[in-house]
Formats: C-alpha cells, structure tokens, sequence
C-alpha cells in the first residue's frame, strides 16, 4: 500500500524536478525613491549583453504613471536565465530621458543591482539570474 | 565639450565611463571625529565657530541694537555657511563639506534686530536628515557607504553664498545650482533652473553685479563631463540673458572671478587629479610648477577669451579689477601653503588649535593687452580674506578694499579686526575687536543718497568666543579705525560662514 502510492508521487516529484528549469517565472520590481508625481516610469527587461547595449530589444518592458514614491511592476513568464531591468522616469512625459547641456541626466533612472557608479553600469554589474522560482527585485530610483 | 555623453552611454550602453568623478566619489571614511572636536571645544571655545548646528532652524531672536545705527542705514544682511558637519558620529573633516545655513540678520528700525537662521533644505539635507546619517559626497571627505547621486545637484550643499538679483534670494554653491528661498522665512522654494538645458549646471558663489544691475557669473563644468567654464549673464529682472561655454585649455580650479566695465577675468589655477578614490579636495593637487591660466573675455563675445599666463599662485577670492592705459589689474589674496589652501582650517575642522595658513599676501596681478603678458606685484599688505568694495568704484582705478585682518594677538587662528586698504597711498585704517573675536566678512553698504565711491558702511558679522556669543556689527566705512557705530549680540553662537548679501531696507 505505501509502496504503490509512493510510486505515483515519487514519479510526479522527479518529473516536476526535471522540468521545473523550463518553466518560467514572474519578477516583481520594486521601485523605490519615485520623485515625481507626473510622467511615466518606463522599465525594460534585458537577457544580454546585447539588450543592455541596446543592439536587441528587450524581452519585455513596461510603463506607468508614478503612485506614490513606491512602484511596483510584475514582469510574466520569464524563462530561467541572466536578466537586467533597467529604468527611467520621464518626469515630464516629452518621451526621453531629459538631460542638460552635457549629458547630466535630469529625471530619474535606476538599474537592477543598484550599482554604486555614476554612470549606466555595465551589463555584468547590473544582470542577475532568475530559475525556476519567482524572483524579486528591489530598484532604487535616482 | 561632448554634450549628452552620460545619455547617450545611458541609453547605448558603453561602458564604464565616469561622469563625475570628482564630485561624485569616494570610499575611505577619513573623517573627522566628533568626540575628538567636542574635547577640542571643551578647551578652544573658539571652535564655536566650527561646530556643527542640530536644529533645522535657529532663533527668530529679538535683540537690542547697541550704540547708533547711522540715519539711512536699513535692511536685512543675508549670510551662507557650513553648518551641518555632525551626524551619526561622522564629522567631515574639510570646511567646505558641511550643508549650508542662511542666516538673515535684520535690522527692525527700532533699535532691534531680529536673528534666525534655516538650513537650506536641498535634497541632500533633506534626505539625510530623514536617514539620519550622510548619505552623498562632498568637496573634501569621504563619507563611508555613499549611496548613487542623480546628478550633481544631488550633492549640493549650498552652503558658499547668498545674492539677491530683483527681490528673490539665493544660496550659492560653485557644485550645482543655485537654490532660492523666500527673504523673509529663509524657507527653500528649490533649484534654479535658469533654462531647461541648463539645469544642475552650477551657479558659483561669487557672482558680479554690472553697472546695469545685470548679474555674471560662471559654474566650472570639467569635472562634470564637459570642458571648460559656463558663462552665466543674467539680467536684472532675474532671466536668463545668455549662459556661453568657455572652452578652457587646461583643468583649473577658480573659485570666484574679477570683473572690469568691459572684460571678464577668469584665473585658473592648474591641478592635476589623483587616481583611486576620494573626494575632490582629497584628490587634488595643486600644480606649483605650472602657470596660470587667465581668461580675459569680452563681455560682448563670452564664449571666447584671451589667454595669459602668470606665476603660479592659489586664490580662493579678488578684490577688485581696473582697467586703465591697456592694462588689466586685479587684486587677489594668495595662499601661500597650497595644502592650507586644499582645505583651510583644517586642524579647527578636526578640533585643534594647531591652524596653519592665513597669512597670505594681497597682490597685484597686472596682465598686459598690448603686450600679451602678465606679472604679480606686491602690495606690502597681508593677513586679510574675504576683501569687498565698493561697487560704485570707478573700474578706471584701484577701488579701497574692506577685509577682515590679523589685528593684534588673538585667542583663535582667525581674523580678530577689519581693515580698510588704499592700496596706492598706503594707507591703511583697521579696529581690533579685541583677542577673543573672530571676524568675519563685513560687506560695504553704499548711503542711499550718495553716488561717491566709498560714502556708507561696513556690515560684518563675529563670534565672540569669551562670551559664547555671536554678533553683528555696523561701521562707518570712512571711520573704520573709530569701530561700529552700533552691535547687537545674540544670546547663543552660530557656526562661522562664508559669504553674505546685504538687501537693504
């Protein structure tokens, strides 16, 4: 009797085991630090080097108004793998990231990792893994 | 200059391009230590004039006026400095770290004067007096677990100066942009932006008020991406006029400029920058060997300059500038120890007595047009900072200069009297205020109904460290030796400042 329920169960579990790898999972992005109330706050999720450097395009991206100083975005169904999100804030919804007269970045901006540099960090500095499990992310905004 | 390179590689992806890396890094924590300063002050009450505020606010506080004030005399003088040096149990070690504190002291008209004070609520201050530590870099320490700037403005401590262009206030700080705040209550409104593509670009200290009430200025853009200096005019309804780029041939530090009727003179005094870590005034390093570099620019033409060379020295302030017989002549207060002048007062910063520097000579810097080349003379006077003059000053001759001095022996390694210079009669007239005072700038305030140069008065503000009090005191600047004329004293000290504006009545 044990035996043979085990059997069934023990079957489903290494089968689940074996295929969980290919199954996706969510990520949810918390923003934190939102400035400004008015605009749009744009996110893209990346899976390359070449995403990043803006030479593919992303797996996914969204967009949405500011509520509040905390945001928080759901990204479906991402195959396990090394991604990096990153974020800008149109403050004043002209559809760029405005800058000044030497490319000082006006609006806000954040990256996954929240790396320490003040620059667009590397793909390396900024990329993560996501498997088999739903994975989340905290991104404060500067 | 390589416009909207950080956006650029924002949005491409290029790598590893360090944007701001003078204002904006550093890792050590080389800080001072507030216990170390709180024994320093327990045993140099002078140190009042380094330590840190723990308010948002300091007074109103009513007080009486001693003495006279001169009939015509009225108004309110406006001052900036660092004052928020503690937090957490990190001190910053160099004078110029601490986030500003605009102090309005105003003269009722009654016999009384009414203190107060706020703090310039920039988004660094705001941000960490919420976390309750510091949180962004500053000009000359290393704060431990510095967290990601925006930009610049970010890190602006507004804490240099105060001018007034048509009624609205500023604090100033040669870091990012200016920041206006209401006259009365001293309250932050927010950075300036003068036009959309200028924003976070700086605004230094030491703008120049033209004979049209027009204002110039400039912010240093070098270590920020771009090359060289911009040129701010602003007109006297407080717009924008023009903002020029002046492409410079070599990084150099200025902190503030001189000014003639037709030129603007930009002196850059050359440094080189350390690799690694740290704050700005920890990286850099003076160039002795290496001459100056002064620009000569029309005011008609901002974006190009003539360019001379002089014998190195290193200037934080001028006074005035002529211009006469096709000759430029400025006046500048030279430190002569280049590490006293990468970050003044640092021994007081740190709590000891141990202050080197000070003592610098006024000299002549006489650059040539017709020639092309420029030399320093001496002036015989030395021991003065922070000189002022009258702007009413024919700019076709030397103007009298007003400066804070070594009188006598003092309690402090600061000034302790006020001086007024005719440089070419060599004459001079100071008042002591006695071995325990610290002086501090003392601005000329013109008589209403006068137009001849030098026809007002001196404002200037002091810290009496005997009596643990802070003052403020009026003379009249063809009198200086005879003292003020009138004093009021507050019942608590204020930290030493900068730079002020006086707004009359």
């Amino acid at each position: 009797m044990h035996r043979s329920l085990c059997r069934p169960l023990c079957l489903v579990a290494l089968l689940i085991a074996t295929i969980a790898p290919a199954q996706a999972a969510d990520l949810t992005v918390t923003l934190r630090g939102v400035r400004a109330q008015t605009g749009l706050i744009k996110l893209a999720v990346v899976d390359s080097q070449a995403g990043w450097d803006g030479q593919a395009p992303p797996v996914q991206g969204d967009g949405a108004p500011p509520r509040g100083d905390t945001s928080i975005f759901v990204f479906k169904d991402l195959e396990p793998g090394t991604y990096a999100v990153m974020v800008t804030h149109d403050e004043n919804g002209n559809g760029k990231l405005d800058s000044n007269m030497i490319g000082m970045p006006t609006e806000g901006y954040g990256f996954s990792n929240n790396p320490r540099v003040m620059r667009k960090p590397t793909w390396d500095e900024a990329r993560f893994d996501i498997g088999a499990q739903d994975a989340a992310i905290d991104i404060a905004l500067h | 200059m390589d416009r909207r390179r950080f956006l650029h590689n924002l949005l491409s992806g290029a790598t590893a391009l360090a944007v701001a890396p003078a204002l904006l890094r550093g890792q050590d924590a080389l800080a001072g230590d507030p216990a170390r300063f709180a024994a320093g002050l327990r045993e140099r009450p002078w140190l009042a004039g380094w330590k840190s505020v723990q308010s948002e606010t300091l007074g109103p506080e009513n007080v009486r006026i001693e003495g006279r004030l001169p009939a015509g005399f009225g108004g309110t003088l406006y001052r900036n400095g660092p004052a928020w040096t503690e937090r957490a149990g990190f001190r910053y070690e160099h004078w110029f770290d601490g986030d500003g504190m605009v102090h309005g002291w105003r003269f009722n008209g009654d016999g009384t004067l009414t203190h107060r004070a706020r703090m310039v609520a920039t988004p660094k201050f705001t941000r960490e007096q919420e976390a309750g530590r510091f949180l962004y870099p500053v000009a000359g320490t290393s704060v431990p677990d510095m967290q990601p700037i925006r930009n610049n403005d970010d890190a602006n401590a507004a804490n240099t100066s105060v001018t007034m262009i048509n009624g609205r206030l500023f604090a100033l700080c040669e870091a990012g942009s200016a920041f206006e705040l209401d006259p009365d209550q001293l309250a932050t409104l927010g950075p300036v932006t003068w036009r959309h593509d200028l924003a976070a670009i700086p605004f230094s200290a030491h703008p120049l008020v033209d004979r049209d009430g027009s204002v110039w200025n400039f912010g240093s853009i070098s270590m920020m991406g771009g090359n060289g200096l911009v040129v701010w005019h602003i007109g006297r309804d407080g717009t924008l006029a023009s903002a020029d780029v002046l492409e410079t041939p070599v990084p150099g530090y200025l902190h503030s400029f001189a000014m003639t009727d037709r030129h603007l003179v930009f002196v850059l005094i050359p440094f080189r920058y350390l690799d690694g870590a740290g704050a700005f005034f920890e990286r850099l390093r003076f160039r002795q060997d290496q001459p100056l570099r002064i620009a000569v620019v029309d005011k008609h033409a901002p974006a190009q300059a003539r360019w001379f060379e002089a014998d190195f020295a290193a200037i934080y302030h001028f006074g005035d500038a002529y211009e006469r017989d096709g000759r430029i002549v400025l006046r500048a207060v030279q430190h002569l120890d280049v590490e006293e002048a990468r970050s003044p007062l640092k021994a007081a910063m740190n709590g000891d007595g141990d202050v080197h520097g000070g003592n610098g000579p006024l000299r002549e810097l006489v650059l040539d047009l017709r020639r092309g080349d420029a030399r320093w003379e001496e002036t015989g006077i030395a021991g003065i900072e922070f000189p002022v003059f009258d702007a009413r000053t024919r700019s076709a001759g030397p103007a009298r200069l007003y400066a804070p001095v070594h009188a006598s022996a003092s309690v402090a390694p600061y000034f302790n009297g006020v001086g007024a210079f005719d440089v070419p009669r060599d004459r001079r007239q100071v008042h002591d205020y006695g071995r325990d005072v610290l002086v501090e700038e003392h601005l000329f305030v013109p008589r209403p109904s006068s137009t001849r140069p030098d026809d007002g008065w001196l404002v200037g503000t002091l810290l009496d460290a005997a009596r643990g009090r802070s003052g403020i005191a009026v003379l009249d600047a063809g009198r200086v030796e005879a003292g003020p004329v009138a004093q009021a004293w507050l019942p608590y000290t204020v930290p030493l400042g900068f730079h002020g504006h006086f707004a009359a009545a």
